[in-house]
């Protein structure tokens, strides 16, 4: 079968690019076209119109494009692989590390941005890649955390990940949250320092996701488990640290993410593919997510976060294709412990994070 | 009305500027990057962008901004018409629209658009097809100068050689030439 599939520059589209190059996909007799997009929007276009069968995406995107939220009509789509855990990161500019000073937490930072409202500068001006996106959430929720306004007391602005280390070095963005290899390509370049990453403050944070629609789904699902066996195996051999040094220079080819072989390699460290069952869709995930898209207005107030969470992702299809390959199917977490401020969260806990979340839109009506 | 045309691909921007510059009174500005106070200072009513922009989520993203941009672009285009936008994704261009233009208007420019848009395309795939088809030429006379100067055949001979071994093989006649040069070069030890 002749499948395209989008994926963008990032290492988190490792398994989709594995699967391709070390031949997993043609394995499943899958003849895979791979696609390489620059833009998040073009992906969502591409998913609804079947112009692509399946894409790396933002998990955060796969949720809002199935509630509408992006503007448009809704398409409900289905996520049933997770492509990575971990590869976030909030970096700042140099000039700005240094005056903000070291630690995890934005308390810096929101000295810093007190004193510059105090002497009438101008807001600071933060980027993320997409507004539906994990960053997005995590730099809120490190901002929040601080008691700094994302909306009110920094300037969020949007940016191709891949151009963040140029807008840092021109001064055009302060500092920005995006995936790997980005945030250590602005390291490497003498442009930034990396602040916090994400796995501090959401440990095993959720990232980008496989999707497809789900009427693709309901379609083709034979194909869809020849798809999920081979990204399993592709996460299996990406996760392996003997691959590691390999899947770097793979990942650094000008047709993937084009970046330095040495920074992609350093900056795999902290990523998860595989291990301890990462690449299952866990719901709680998806409800963890929808509870931020709901904490900020993103989403309406009255949206069934439950039952968001159980359409889109779906770890049963995940469990048939581990099932297949003989590969112990692990359950995915059913509570986050660590992620909030609110203590441990829970699917049925959703709204109720939403709205006890520092700076809740829901909490101001 | 004011069109801006963001796209990384300089030709089929003047293309598609040239294209609208027919529809009706427009002001048509090409951008490769999109800037935002650039793009301000203009105040659009339309937005055409490529889909090989990576300035897309930004452009899109500009809505969520109100309150910074004073004329925010908004709204992906269309729901008048189904299926204009998805053959306008699947001819790699978007638009994106100011509130308070009649949907009619904004269709005539995105129409256009894709329309050169989609005449780039073939003309990228034919000049393609027209470099493969000379390169593929120069190997079948280089590999016939080969076989005449090491095989002793006259032009013809060497010609009917090729031919043969193109049908035996299944393979295209440039393909089984340019074997032929890579192994001489090979044996020659060139590139070892």
């Amino acid at each position: 079968m002749k499948l395209r599939l989008g994926f963008i520059a990032l290492n988190d589209a490792a398994a989709v690019i594995v699967a391709d190059a070390r031949g997993y996909f043609a394995a499943e007799g899958l003849e895979v076209t791979l696609s390489r997009e620059v833009s998040w929007a073009t992906i969502r276009d591409k998913i609804k119109v079947g112009a692509l069968d399946g894409a790396h995406m933002l998990a955060p995107t796969a949720l809002a494009i199935s509630l509408g939220a992006t503007g448009d009509e809704p398409t409900p789509l289905v996520a049933p692989f997770a492509l990575n855990l971990n590869g976030p990161a909030i970096t700042l500019s140099s000039r700005l590390a240094t005056v903000v000073g070291p630690g995890a937490t934005a308390d810096g930072l929101a000295r810093l941005i007190a004193r510059r409202r105090a002497e009438g500068a101008s807001p600071l001006t933060l980027a993320v890649v997409f507004p539906f996106s994990a960053h997005n959430y995590l730099l809120r929720d490190w901002l929040a955390r601080a008691g700094v306004d994302p909306d009110q007391d920094v300037r969020m602005t949007i940016a191709p990940p891949s151009r963040m280390t140029e807008l840092l070095v021109g001064g055009v963005v302060e500092g920005f949250c995006v995936t790997e290899p980005w945030d250590s390509a602005a390291v490497a370049a003498g442009a930034g320092h990396i602040a916090v990453r994400g796995s501090q403050f959401w440990p095993r944070t959720p990232d980008k996701v496989f999707a497809v629609t789900e009427a693709w789904a309901g379609a083709h699902p034979d194909a869809l488990q020849a798809l999920l066996r081979a990204l399993l195996r592709a996460a299996a051999w990406a996760d392996a640290p003997e691959n590691r040094p390999e899947l770097a220079t793979l990942l650094a080819d000008a047709a993937y993410v084009d970046a330095d072989p040495g920074v992609i390699e350093d900056s795999l460290a902290d990523m998860v593919f595989h291990a301890d069952g990462a690449s299952a869709p866990a719901p709680v995930h998806a409800a963890w997510l929808a509870a931020q898209m709901m904490r900020w207005g993103h989403i309406p107030p009255d949206v069934d976060i439950a039952g968001l969470a159980a359409r889109v992702y779906r770890p049963d299809l995940h469990a048939q294709a581990s099932a297949a390959l003989g590969l112990t199917v692990v359950a995915p977490p059913q509570v986050l412990t660590g992620f909030s401020t609110q203590g441990d969260f829970r699917i049925a806990d959703a709204r109720r994070h939403a709205l006890e979340a520092p700076l809740s839109r829901l909490a101001t009506g | 009305m004011r069109v801006l045309v963001v796209d990384p691909d300089p030709a089929r921007a003047a293309l598609v500027a040239e294209g609208l510059a027919g529809v009706e009174p427009l002001e048509v500005r090409h951008a490769a990057r999109f800037d935002e106070v650039e793009a301000s200072v203009f105040a659009p009513d339309v937005i055409v962008v490529a889909s090989d922009s990576p300035d897309r989520d930004t452009i899109e993203s500009l809505r969520e901004a109100t309150a910074v941009s004073p004329r925010p672009v908004v709204m992906f285009v269309d729901r008048s018409e189904p299926g204009l936008a998805e053959a306008a994704v699947r001819a790699g261009v978007s638009a994106y629209v100011v509130d308070g233009l009649s949907a009619a208007r904004v269709r005539s420019v995105l129409e256009v658009a894709m329309s050169r848009f989609q005449l780039m395309n073939q003309l990228r795939q034919d000049l393609d097809k027209a470099k493969a088809d000379l390169a593929s030429r120069k190997s079948v006379e280089r590999a016939k100068a080969l076989l005449m100067k090491e095989r002793g055949l006259d032009e013809d001979q060497a010609y009917r050689l090729l031919r043969k071994l193109s049908m035996d093989t299944g393979r295209p006649l440039g393909a089984v030439a340019a074997d032929l040069l890579a192994f001489a070069g090979v044996l020659k030890g060139d590139g070892a």
